[in-house]
């Protein structure tokens, strides 16, 4: 036999079980397991993630023999786009009002791909903001400033 | 009779025109959710949920429901006219439906279509007016034990009938289960798998997590795949359905119905299942199933029929036990807590008015729906022509400003930005966030009532199986888990699930 092996999404779908068993095991470690009639607060969840443990192991070692597949191909472009674009929203509402936020979130996330038009875009966004800070500031009450403070 | 005078209360609640304001908001925008592709119900309800806040109880889940049973409406417009299905329910309509339009009958097709649609609009409601008070009645008696054991199988029934690999989506399901316990232990007041973040110490909102899973994580993810759309051009004509294309279409919407509501009811069921099992139903009793997919009208009308009951039905295990049976319903159970209402089976002697609002607003939602769908038809399909490049932009704005409003903090929308990387992730690696979600909503009242029946034996787990209501549920439970195991039967749900 010489067929290719490891399949890659199984194997990081497992893995990413076995972490996360790992970070809840070491969070609660100080929490009190109690017994079986009494539970403590740690009992559930320390069971819980030692099955995900388990289910983890044996889907990762599942995809380390399985027929190979690779993952698919990330963009990089998208994913980071709408990841920063939120950023930018949380970032800049506190200080710089709703508007300002809008307008941004709007422009971070218009580069996700590359067939935006300048023109459409900016008329656009403009569009949404005005909208936006009518809707939820003037119609629905929103206690948020609009311009920067 | 009780069913009527509770049908009577049902109708003078929806009546109010504040109510019938916002059944009428929520089926245009499910309509308009429902003919965009790319933008889904669910995700639509998470962005609204946080604006449910300020209104009454009855209002808010009247609209929310509006959206999602329009958005079965909407989805198979767009399938009929421009093979695109708005919605996963969809896609079977797009099998017969744009043939139809293709051979200019689109008209003929579209009309069935809504004709199905409220056909089983219509007896789903009924469906739900008879069944919902013989099953309150009985889950009432429920103790810690039977809930858990409920709980338990309604979380495997939805692993049973969810796509991909049911071993990864039992593991997705306790993932979201120990996602869910994140917060304060109610029982010792000690906060648990907090990492010390004094915003979730009460455990993570739930519109930043589905939002983040089911917005952002799909936006991302569709931004990928190129979009084409060509539009059929053309006047739709001939609303009216022929006599003879009726005849033709009544038994299906019938047997549409039947599955529709069968499937609705299951845990897991909801409105993606029903079409494709009511298709294959429709070709094994045809006596010509070659013709399916050429343009049959049984092909639109059942499984319309079928979606639209399954959409309403579901709702009925939540409204009577308090459990979600998709992730729709799940935000819907966040929407009912978020007005300080525990659904359950005591909800419908002390909510009166929200339930029976509730239960008869889907019928006028369904004959509004009929209005807006067929006269307007031109309309709807003229939104398709909205780039998407435009548009996800603006849904990701409304997915951060949702977020925003669910707690008003700006740890939300980071929030959601770390379930929005999850979800891009687990779109990846190719396994399906929905169990998770529904892991994570019922995790909290699982183990409380697992404890709680634990702590009632003594410590021991017999008593799951002692109880007879428990036990059959339990054993519901494992012969679930036997049709996964079976590898014949398992082949048969891979094959129902893919035609």
């Amino acid at each position: 036999m010489n067929r290719q092996r490891t399949h890659f999404p199984d194997l990081a779908f497992g893995g990413f079980l076995i972490l996360l068993a790992i970070v809840a095991l070491v969070e609660i470690r100080n929490l009190s397991i109690g017994t079986a009639a009494d539970m403590g607060p740690g009992y559930v969840p320390r069971a819980l993630a030692c099955v995900i443990m388990g289910f983890g192991l044996v889907v990762a070692g599942r995809g380390f023999f399985a027929e190979r597949r690779l993952l698919p191909a990330v963009k990089p472009r998208p994913i980071l786009s709408v990841l920063i674009s939120l950023a930018v929203f949380a970032l800049l509402l506190p200080r710089g009002g709703l508007a300002l936020a809008t307008l941004a979130t709007m422009a971070c996330a218009t580069f996700a791909t590359p067939d935006y038009k300048w023109r459409e875009s900016v008329l656009f966004a403009v569009i949404i903001t005005v909208f936006t800070v009518l809707l939820f500031i003037s119609a629905l009450g929103l206690p948020l400033s609009i311009w920067p403070r | 009779m009780e069913v009527f005078n509770n049908l009577a209360l049902g109708f003078s609640t929806a009546f109010s025109l504040q109510n019938l304001l916002f059944c009428l908001f929520g089926v245009v925008v499910g309509t308009l959710v429902g003919v965009l592709p790319g933008i889904s119900p669910l995700n639509t309800t998470a962005m609204l949920l946080p604006f449910t806040f300020g209104l009454a109880p009855t209002s808010a889940m009247i609209m929310l429901a509006g959206i999602f049973y329009g958005a079965q409406y909407g989805g198979s417009t767009t399938a009929i006219l421009v093979n695109v299905p708005g919605e996963t329910s969809a896609v079977v309509t797009c099998l017969d439906g744009y043939q139809m339009a293709r051979q200019g009958r689109a008209g003929h097709a579209l009309a069935i279509a809504a004709i199905a649609s409220f056909f089983a609009g219509c007896v789903a409601t009924v469906v739900i007016a008879l069944l919902s008070m013989p099953l309150a009645a009985l889950a009432i008696k429920f103790t810690a034990p039977e809930y858990f054991s409920l709980l338990v199988m309604g979380l495997i029934a939805a692993v049973v009938l969810a796509h991909g690999s049911p071993f990864k989506a039992i593991a997705m399901v306790l993932v979201g289960i120990l996602m869910g316990l994140v917060g304060i232990d109610v029982n010792s007041g000690v906060p648990r798998l907090s990492f010390g973040i004094p915003d979730i110490a009460d455990g993570m909102d739930f519109v930043p997590v589905v939002v983040g899973l089911f917005g952002i994580g799909e936006v991302a993810a569709n931004l990928e795949i190129p979009q084409d759309r060509s539009i059929l051009t053309g006047k739709i004509k001939n609303l009216m359905p022929r006599w003879a294309d009726f005849k033709e279409a009544f038994p299906a919407i019938l047997r549409g119905t039947g599955v529709g509501t069968i499937l609705g009811i299951l845990p897991g069921g909801g409105a993606a299942l029903p079409p494709f099992a009511a298709y294959a139903l429709e070709k094994k009793v045809s006596r010509d199933p070659s013709l399916f997919g050429k343009g049959v009208i049984q092909g639109v009308a059942s499984p319309e029929a079928a979606n639209n009951a399954g959409a309403q039905t579901s709702f009925i295990p939540l409204l009577t036990m308090g459990i979600p049976t998709n992730p729709l319903m799940a935000l819907m159970i966040g929407a009912l807590m978020i007005q300080g209402i525990q659904p359950g089976p005591s909800m419908i002697r002390e909510q009166p008015t929200l339930y029976w609002g509730l239960v008869a607003s889907m019928w006028i939602g369904n004959l509004m729906l009929v209005v807006i769908n067929l006269p307007l038809v031109g309309i709807w399909v003229s939104l398709l022509k909205i780039p998407y490049r435009l548009l996800f932009p603006a849904i990701i704005l409304f997915c951060c400003i949702g977020a925003y409003a669910s707690t008003n903090s700006v740890f939300s929308v980071w929030l959601m930005l770390f379930w929005g990387a999850l979800g891009y992730f687990f779109n990846k690696v190719g396994v399906h966030p929905a169990p998770m979600v529904l892991g994570f909503v019922l995790g909290p009242i699982l183990e409380e009532n697992f404890r709680r029946a634990m702590l009632l034996s003594g410590g021991d787990p017999m008593i799951f199986v002692q109880r007879p209501i428990s036990a059959t549920l339990l054993v519901v439970s494992a012969v679930l888990l036997m049709i996964l195991i079976f590898p014949a039967i398992r082949a048969k749900r891979e094959q129902a699930l893919q035609e």
